[in-house]
């Protein structure tokens, strides 16, 4: 009897890991098939570096889909969010948009000599934290990228470089922009940067 | 029992250093921002009209081969210091590691020119007082900028003091010991120069941008280093 009770104890406990361990593999994997998508993008176009408008189209098609720019924005903007007018939100998640594009998309030529290594992922909450090593200079960099579960896909609203994350560091530079000269002068210095 | 007796007196310290800053800033802590902002600008002026041509002269008058090699000698001698913090910390296995990278890389490596060791899997590691103090549960207190040094905290300028403290460098003659550290600064600024240019390019407000990084690296230091240290 004793050992039946354990066989199911033992069932049931699996069922529990193994759901939640299910929804992490997949947020794995979707970050894994991005990374593959895009060295061997990369890797098929030895000018990508010099063409500025090769590596944006690359953003958009490969990187864009599989993030949520509307959640990075509002996690960048803190408590300030309540603050701007539906308009005005509208207009910063497009601008903060064109301009992380502009930023990471000079970063992605450089994945011609690197490889994305997936460690592990960790669960927390509903959101995955999957974390990465790009192997393949000195040092491995680690990247963790944090998911939310979205439709059954998967979409990633922070990414962070040695510790360093996107939405934090963002979110000091708009909380200290706001406060000297508020939204309207955040977007301008948006449209001013995005605008160079 | 050395250790608890120096946290303590630490987190004394720091206490008593970083009790009024909670007022301004909920998410920053910078009473002093004013003042900091006035340092920070005097070293961007430094490093524009001093520094800055320091380093494009270094970087075109030496070849790269010999700047690495430069440059690791230096790390060598770091590791020393990051093997110590580790064993402060009581990682085990990481402060093999650092040791083992220093008596291979003073050794094959021809005293530390060739860093043989990371070519052999001997990855550098992480580790410095300041670090130390953090895994000991000291907070990182008020942020501070540092004429010449840059960015630190209330915990990371002690960390600081006591790495000056022992680094054999602080007992040589003076001229010997202003001229490697002199060096060894336009090296790490060299070392650093595309990260400068990075933040130049993507920060709406250096000031803020910089302690954010700062802040941020040195938290996720202070975490990756207890995670190690209660890593069996």
């Amino acid at each position: 009897m004793a050992s039946l009770r354990a066989v199911i104890l033992a069932f049931i406990s699996l069922v529990a890991i193994a759901l939640p361990a299910h929804a992490q593999t997949s947020a794995e994997d979707m970050v894994r098939r991005m990374a593959i998508d895009i060295t061997a993008e990369v890797r098929k176009n030895p000018d990508l570096a010099q063409s500025q408008a090769q590596l944006t189209s690359l953003a958009e098609r490969r990187l864009m889909p599989h993030f949520n720019f509307e959640r990075i924005t509002q996690l960048a903007m803190g408590r300030n969010w309540a603050k701007a007018s539906s308009a005005e939100q509208r207009q910063i998640v497009s601008e903060f948009s064109k301009l992380l594009i502009r930023t990471y998309s000079n970063a992605l030529a450089s994945l011609k000599d690197l490889n994305v290594q997936v460690r592990d992922s960790r669960k927390n909450g509903n959101d995955v934290t999957v974390r990465t090593h790009m192997i393949g200079r000195a040092k491995p960099v680690a990247i963790d990228y944090s998911l939310e579960s979205s439709g059954g896909g998967w979409r990633v609203f922070d990414v962070t470089v040695e510790g360093l994350s996107l939405v934090t560091t963002y979110r000091d530079e708009f909380n200290g922009m706001i406060s000297s000269s508020g939204v309207s002068g955040l977007i301008a210095m948006l449209k001013q940067k995005n605008g160079k | 029992m050395k250790s608890s007796r120096a946290t303590l007196l630490a987190t004394a310290f720091l206490a008593s250093l970083s009790a009024p800053s909670f007022a301004q800033n909920q998410q920053v802590n910078d009473p002093i921002e004013p003042v900091n902002r006035g340092i920070f600008a005097i070293n961007e002026l430094l490093d524009t009209i001093l520094i800055k041509p320091i380093v494009v002269t270094y970087n075109t008058v030496i070849p790269k081969p010999i700047r690495t090699g430069i440059g690791n000698v230096f790390s060598n001698l770091d590791d020393v210091f990051i093997g110590a913090n580790h064993v402060l910390q009581g990682r085990g296995k990481d402060a093999g590691t650092s040791f083992g990278r220093v008596i291979v890389n003073s050794t094959v490596g021809l005293g530390g020119l060739i860093d043989i060791a990371s070519m052999n899997g001997l990855q550098k590691g992480e580790g410095d007082f300041g670090q130390t103090l953090g895994v000991w549960g000291v907070g990182a207190g008020p942020y501070i900028v540092l004429p010449v040094l840059g960015p630190s905290n209330a915990r990371d300028t002690v960390g600081r003091a006591a790495r000056i403290a022992s680094d054999p460098r602080t007992y040589m003659p003076k001229a010997w010991s202003y001229s490697l550290t002199g060096a060894e600064y336009v090296q790490m600024r060299a070392d650093n120069a595309e990260n400068a240019d990075m933040v130049d390019k993507f920060s709406f407000d250096k000031y803020s941008f910089t302690r954010s990084l700062y802040m941020q690296r040195r938290n996720s230091l202070v975490t990756s280093g207890k995670e190690a240290s209660s890593a069996p």
